[in-house]
């Protein structure tokens, strides 16, 4: 699953760890997130969403669901 | 398995791992010493077979009770991972083990060997699962 959680901790200037101590995970937890190899269950999802301040669309976004939205962005426009 | 616990519920999961292995080195050594020194009979001789395998049932529940206790979802994960490879490995290595010792002339394999076999396709299990996440 993609998501904005390095550029959202970038902005924070936080390391991994420091994400990582603030949900009570491990690091590898963290980078195993934000490089898209594990999805995170909801309620970590909702803790990582609160910790940022935004919802948990605006982190996460649906791979498949993305291209479908940018297909028919494209198909939508006018030739 | 976990070597450098993260958080408490790794830690509690290493002692009590600890604690079982403490308990199975007596546990063998007595059964060992009275069958060989004192030749048990009845029910004491079986009482103090199945006694070296009291920790080992006890360390699969020290497995059940990390799993119940750990919240970090990505831990738990890697070492459901880990448990269902040293599963299937050693699934797959006795029964094909098995077949070999009915057809073929191959060494007999003790059914005690197979939990110290678990945890060695565990130990290899462990570096392989957390290779995908690098």
């Amino acid at each position: 699953m993609k998501n904005r959680l390095r550029v959202l901790r970038a902005e924070r200037e936080w390391s991994q760890a420091d994400l990582a101590q603030r949900l009570e995970v491990s690091r590898q937890s963290v980078n195993a997130i934000e490089t898209g190899k594990f999805d995170p269950s909801l309620p970590l999802a909702f803790k990582l969403a609160r910790l940022f301040e935004t919802t948990i669309e605006a982190i996460f976004s649906d791979e498949s669901e993305s291209e479908v939205y940018d297909q028919t962005q494209r198909n939508d426009k006018p030739a | 398995m976990i070597c450098l616990p993260n958080n408490a519920a790794q830690r509690r999961y290493l002692r009590r791992f600890l604690v079982t292995m403490l308990f199975y080195v007596p546990c063998i050594v007595l059964a060992v010493w009275v069958f060989v020194h004192r030749n048990p009979t009845g029910i004491l001789a079986y009482a103090l077979a199945v006694l070296p395998a009291l920790p080992i049932i006890g360390m699969l529940a020290v497995f059940g009770l990390y799993l119940a206790e750990e919240k970090d979802d990505f831990q738990r994960s890697t070492f459901v991972q880990a448990m269902l490879w040293s599963t299937g490995a050693t699934l797959a290595a006795t029964t094909t083990w098995g077949f070999l010792e009915n057809f073929v002339h191959v060494p007999h394999l003790e059914l005690f060997l197979v939990f110290p076999l678990y945890c060695f396709f565990w130990g290899i299990s462990v570096p392989l699962v957390m290779l995908r996440y690098k």
